[in-house]
């Protein structure tokens, strides 16, 4: 029972939190609903046993994400965002629309049968350390996709600087 | 490397590069690209013929476009005897008509044009002659009947020119329409569209029916009307007749060749290939001799009354592809195509040495000429033998050849072949008859027009008389391949042409087949008599006689009224109807007009659908999940 | 424990590009002309290309496979890259965004649609996805100072994140169901265990429909199409209008043929109406249009549709069918778009409709070009267009979808009306304003080779569907 009550604790703050951060009109509340929200994540993840990545949460995307977020929230000198009707006057219908798919996928996955578990279970990363375990997959199994994503990382930067850095040529 | 791929693939290289490069570089030296091209197609032709007279006939496929299970549509060849036959009128009257042309469109400024696109008809003349399928016959089909109508409206300046050439587009449309349903329906009754197949496996749905709006049809039948209701478009035999003298609006050598010698003479060939579906449907050969007949004797009178020269060539066009169809209808494909082969010579003569008169006269009127004969030996010369061919006088091409038809008719044997025969031999009378009234009138007797158009008159230049003597050559010789048994001769081509169409039954003895050539010569003399009678020695009695019988000469002056007919019938209505309601419409401002109606309202449709791209992220987003939920529903419930 | 390295035979293109994509990067620090650059990369490639040769097999415990079908997209892709290279050089110095990371991008964003053709695992799949779908959005928003250019990668980055959203969602979905993400397995695992029936594999089929509906600009997750398009560099245009839909179908094909063959009916259902209301919207819309890169937008989310025919026949006939329709549309369509680049000058925008009037008068080899790829566009034989929906369409009919061609049919009527109301501009009006054409020797072959290859494709169709085929053979 113990397991089930703290899973739907941070799964209903989760999206609670998710709602505040969009609907804030101040950008500052916004990033600290987000810097709680990570914080559930992380322990959703310390729920699974996945330890290291619940650390990592917190470290990068609590500490240094939302760190860089609020510098540009200062930056930018917002205070509080405009309401301009052309562009939420749509909400009622993306909400309708938004329930109704919550709706139909809700009542779709009804029937949804899990898969038997793989072979890490919570008493194998137990015994290993998550971190290890971690570890080993990514460089064994996981290669390829891991070696993809420095590829992706390395866009976001040539991305930055070409849009940011780069000085016009007249 | 396929030698026979030379014959139709020069003349397209020679479209090619006059087309590209004819304004900027090759301007009024277009002929140095043409001619020599089409040369070469007949030097390869002329290989061709004998390769086949050996016995080696070429059926592949030498590129298959579209493949699927069921779908297959290739460019291929079929070179048997047929296809000899007429790559040697194609390229042979061709290259005459090319080295005239030099001489006859001499300065003109579309003169590089003008090779391109005759190129570019000879190309597409050779593919349907050569093709293998139905489809590469339809293609060259098509190709030709655009060619035509670029080179009928080549003097777009002049509106009767391009009218002329849009309503020889628009007429063969009709008929080109039901030749393509025909063509669908082969494919959809036998699974292909090659020749070989077809007609092996034709005899197997013979007497098969399909349901058209309730009536049980002759699949046979059906077919064979749909192809011929092409062959009648293309080759301008009734209804359908009315595009080809109007189409003498074109330069005079596009009138000789392609408005005479290989063009309109593609239905008699496509008639001809086909002849195994044809001869499973009897209907459809009545229909094909009925058509034949009676258009030839209708053209025929029509061509006695013409004042523009060309104009009555065109009749006289018209009258033989007539007699040609009547002897596919009698089962005599070999006559029909021996004729169709003479008549490439002698009329393509017959236009060229009119050309000629043209050239010199500036105008097309005979009533305004008259005493040609001594500016223009030479013309008259040759034309006077194409007209003593035309006629059937005997040791002529054209003499064999008529006569082989008018015999064939007669020893058919049946009711109808009989019905042909007496129509053919009232034809026997009116050709040579309105072929030398056309002489009297142009190149003997005083001219007539006035002092300052006399002083115009000219020989052609040799550029344009060597072609003419060397066609005269051919209306004189062209026919002694077909000499009969009975004159001694061993009637090469129709012994040449029987693998591909057959030996038509014939039922008579060596004494009939005399009396009959007896009786046909007689008749066509006596044409000739009567035209000198009349426009030579009592010159006053053709207008007596038109005022006597004013009634019957107004009708057959005014070409029965068919075109009167149509108009009224079908272009008047047509455009009142657009006129009306389009009109009516745009007044009314309900929609703009038929035409232009139906986009704008989708435009306008398509300016509301755009409101839905607001540009706002947002709206798209929405639209995206409602997508989505959508989907899910449809799947799902 | 046991570590073996992996075979790397099949990856071999990959890692070429990457090594190319990085030594870009590298000597745009070296060299001022960035001409070079671009002669680099497009040399790049042909190397990289070469390398596809025998690099078949699989590889990473089975999440990457080298194939036929795989190769046959990765030579789109490759013609896409190089085509759009040719086409960049002089417009993006007319743009002043001569950067040496543009050519880097491109090949970057290639690497991700190599990588998603490849892909046999959904991780590998959606990483390649993400990563062509970055420098997409980085490549859109390229031209800094134009704000036209920065609403399309914003939008197109918010879309598509949303639109990766519905992806994971569905990945996540089927690994629970499952218990795996490698494609064959899952496939496996449903037929095993009877899932066919379960609401949750269908709502993920969907989720994965949606989300590569998006990459292809299917209607309605088109959205975003048209104002990318248009404000987008044109070069990009012609970029993403052919490399990231192609690589869509790729996956499309991938995904939907092998781990959901077994509800094959159902997702055939998804697809009908999404096809027809894109042939739908896109040509009708496309009327409506004053700009040519948005008609031309509408224009690939029609093609889209005609495309998806392929998909919806199910079978390896609809899928050669599908194949071959894509490289003759990146062929036509990025020759389309040569020719609206050629009009943009350093004054001149040149991408509104009304500048191709009169055309043909002060540039007739323009005009005639133009001619024949909207003629292509249009499906008019003897083009490759012609042979590209005549494919499909045979497909479709042959898998029983008659009623749906037909309704193709008459949409490729109406797509008519505004593919030749640019001819009728071209040839038929006066000319309004003086166009001054850009024209390089790279934007020069670029033309040549999308012409020859359109009516090459057109004449001789044979040896591209025979291709296509036989790339499917053993998928």
């Amino acid at each position: 029972m113990l397991p089930e009550l703290f899973f739907a604790y941070f799964a209903v703050t989760i999206v609670l939190f998710s709602i505040f951060v969009v609907t804030a009109r101040n950008p500052v509340h916004s990033v600290l609903w987000m810097l709680l929200l990570f914080f559930h994540i992380a322990g959703l993840y310390l729920f699974l046993n996945a330890e290291f990545i619940a650390a990592i949460q917190i470290i990068i995307y609590a500490g240094a994400i939302l760190v860089l977020y609020l510098f540009v929230v200062f930056l930018l000198n917002l205070r509080e965002e405009l309401k301009i009707y052309r562009f939420i006057g749509g909400w009622p219908s993306g909400l309708t629309f938004g329930i109704a798919l919550l709706a139909v996928i809700i009542l779709s996955i009804r029937s949804f049968i899990a898969a038997p578990p793989g072979k890490y279970s919570i008493n194998l990363i137990r015994e290993e350390t998550h971190t290890k375990a971690l570890a080993k997959l990514l460089y064994t199994d996981y290669l390829f996709p891991f070696e993809i994503i420095s590829v992706i990382l390395l866009v976001a930067i040539v991305g930055v600087i070409v849009l940011a850095k780069r000085r016009l040529k007249t | 490397m396929k030698l026979y791929l030379l014959i139709p693939f020069l003349p397209l290289a020679a479209f090619v590069i006059n087309i590209l490069f004819g304004r900027t570089l090759i301007r009024d030296k277009a002929h140095w690209v043409s001619c020599p091209t089409i040369i070469g197609s007949l030097v390869v032709s002329v290989i061709t013929l004998i390769d086949v007279i050996n016995g080696k006939i070429i059926n592949e496929d030498l590129y298959t476009w579209v493949v699927s299970e069921k779908f297959i549509v290739s460019i291929g060849f079929l070179i048997d005897q047929l296809t000899a036959v007429m790559l040697i009128v194609v390229t042979g009257v061709g290259s005459l008509i090319f080295i005239y042309s030099i001489g006859y469109m001499h300065g003109d400024k579309g003169y590089y044009r003008y090779f391109a696109y005759l190129s570019l008809f000879v190309f597409f003349m050779l593919m349907l002659v050569m093709g293998n399928n139905f489809l590469v016959l339809y293609l060259g089909w098509e190709g030709v009947g655009l060619c035509s109508y670029f080179l009928i409206g080549f003097w777009f300046e002049k509106k009767s020119a391009s009218d002329a050439g849009k309503k020889a587009f628009i007429t063969c449309r009709f008929g080109d329409f039901g030749f393509a349903l025909g063509v669908i329906l082969i494919f959809l009754t036998f699974g292909t569209l090659h020749y070989v197949p077809v007609f092996d496996e034709v005899k197997g749905v013979a007497g098969q029916t399909i349901n058209i709006l309730g009536w049980e049809v002759d699949l046979i039948t059906l077919i064979a009307l749909l192809l011929f209701a092409g062959a009648v478009g293309k080759s301008a035999q009734i209804p359908l007749h009315v595009w080809l003298p109007d189409a003498m609006e074109g330069p005079t050598p596009v009138s000789a060749l392609i408005h005479a010698a290989t063009m309109v003479t593609a239905g008699v060939f496509m008639v001809a290939r086909c002849n195994p579906i044809f001869n499973l449907s009897e209907v459809a050969m009545l229909t094909v001799a009925v058509i034949g007949a009676v258009t030839s004797l209708f053209a025929a009178t029509i061509a006695i009354f013409q004042n523009d020269i060309k104009r009555i060539i065109a009749y006289s066009t018209i009258s033989h592809l007539g007699m040609m169809f009547a002897a596919c209808g009698v089962g005599a494909y070999a006559a029909g195509i021996f004729h169709l082969y003479t008549h490439g010579f002698f009329k393509a003569l017959l236009f060229l040495a009119a050309g000629s008169v043209i050239h010199a006269a500036h105008h097309n009127d005979i009533q305004r000429m008259g005493g040609l004969k001594k500016y223009q030996p030479i013309t008259y010369i040759t034309m006077l033998i194409a007209a003593l061919s035309a006629g059937g006088i005997p040791g002529l091409a054209g003499f064999f050849s008529k006569d082989e038809i008018i015999w064939s008719t007669f020893a058919s044997g049946s009711p109808v072949g009989t019905l042909v025969w007496i129509l053919m031999i009232a034809i026997a009378f009116f050709t040579p008859f309105y072929s030398f009234r056309m002489i009297f009138l142009t190149f003997h007797g005083k001219f007539r027009g006035t002092h300052e158009e006399e002083h115009h008159l000219h020989e052609s230049p040799p550029v344009m008389t060597i072609p003419l003597m060397l066609l005269a050559a051919g209306a004189l010789g062209a026919g002694w391949v077909g000499i009969p048994t009975i004159l001694g001769g061993g009637a090469h081509i129709a012994h040449f042409l029987e693998p591909v169409l057959g030996h038509p039954e014939l039922h008579g003895t060596h004494a009939q087949e005399f009396g009959v050539m007896g009786l046909s010569t007689t008749i066509a003399l006596s044409g000739i008599v009567i035209a000198a009678i009349l426009y030579l020695i009592k010159t006053y009695l053709p207008l007596r006689l038109a005022q006597g019988f004013s009634g019957i000469y107004r009708v057959v002056f005014n070409k029965y009224y068919v075109d009167e007919l149509y108009n009224l019938t079908i272009v008047k209505p047509g455009l009142w109807i657009a006129d009306s309601f389009i009109e009516r419409f745009t007044d009314a401002k309900i929609i703009e007009g038929i035409v232009n109606g139906v986009p704008r309202s989708i435009g306008r449709f398509a300016g509301i659908l755009r409101k839905v791209q607001t540009g706002i992220t947002q709206h798209y987003a929405i639209i995206m999940a409602a997508g989505v939920f959508i989907l899910i529903v449809l799947i799902l419930w | 424990m046991n570590l073996q390295f992996p075979d790397l035979t099949p990856v071999m293109p990959e890692l070429f590009m990457t090594a190319l994509a990085l030594i870009l990067l590298c000597t745009e620090l070296l060299v001022k002309k960035k001409g070079i650059l671009a002669a680099l990369s497009i040399l790049g490639v042909v190397v990289v290309a070469y390398t596809l040769i025998g690099s078949s097999g699989t590889t990473f415990g089975g999440m990457f496979v080298s194939d036929g079908y795989s190769t046959f997209f990765k030579v789109i892709f490759f013609v896409n890259a190089i085509l759009s290279v040719l086409i960049s050089i002089k417009y993006i110095a007319i743009e002043r965004v001569n950067f040496g990371e543009y050519y880097s991008l491109i090949l970057i964003s290639t690497l991700g649609m190599m990588i998603m053709a490849s892909a046999a695992d959904l991780i590998v799949l959606y990483l390649g996805l993400e990563l062509m779908a970055l420098s997409t959005y980085v490549l859109a928003g390229f031209i800094r100072y134009d704000i036209k250019s920065n609403e399309a990668a914003l939008k197109y980055f918010l879309l598509g994140a949303f639109s990766s959203a519905f992806l994971l969602y569905g990945i996540s979905m089927i690994y629970g169901l499952t218990g795996t993400t490698d494609i064959k397995s899952i496939a496996l695992y449903i037929s095993e265990k009877g899932l066919t029936e379960n609401p949750a594999l269908s709502l993920s089929m969907i989720l994965f429909a949606v989300a590569f509906g998006f990459k292809i600009a299917a209607v309605p997750f088109h959205m975003w199409a048209p104002d990318a398009y248009e404000g987008a560099p044109t070069s990009i245009t012609a970029f993403m209008s052919v490399g990231p839909k192609a690589a869509g179908f790729a996956v499309l094909g991938r995904v939907f043929m092998i781990a959901f063959a077994s509800i094959k009916l159902e997702w055939v259902a998804v697809f009908i109406p999404l096809s027809i209301l894109s042939m739908a919207v896109g040509n009708i819309v496309a009327i409506a249009q004053t700009n040519i890169k948005r008609m031309l937008a509408y224009s690939s989310i029609a093609h889209a549709g005609y495309a998806l025919l392929g998909i919806i026949a199910a079978n390896n006939e609809g899928l050669a069918s599908m194949m071959s329709y894509l490289m003759i549309y990146a062929f036509m369509n990025i020759g389309a778009f040569a020719v609206v680049i050629m009009l943009r000058s350093e004054d001149f925008k040149g991408d509104s409709i009304s500048d191709y009037e009169g055309l043909s008068r002060a540039h007739p080899l323009l005009a005639a070009l133009m001619l024949i790829f909207m003629f292509s566009l249009t499906g008019i034989p003897p083009t490759a267009g012609f042979m590209a929906k005549l494919y499909v369409f045979m497909s479709a009919i042959n898998a029983g979808y008659t009623w749906l061609v037909v309704v193709a049919v008459v949409f490729a009527v109406i797509s008519a009306y505004f593919y030749l109301r640019i001819i009728m501009y071209m040839y038929m009006r006066e000319p309004k304003v003086e166009v001054s054409l850009s024209t390089s020797p790279s934007l020069g072959l670029a033309l040549g080779v999308t012409t020859v290859a359109v009516l090459a494709i057109g004449v001789f169709p044979l040896y591209l569907v025979e291709l296509a085929r036989a790339a499917i053979s053993g998928f």
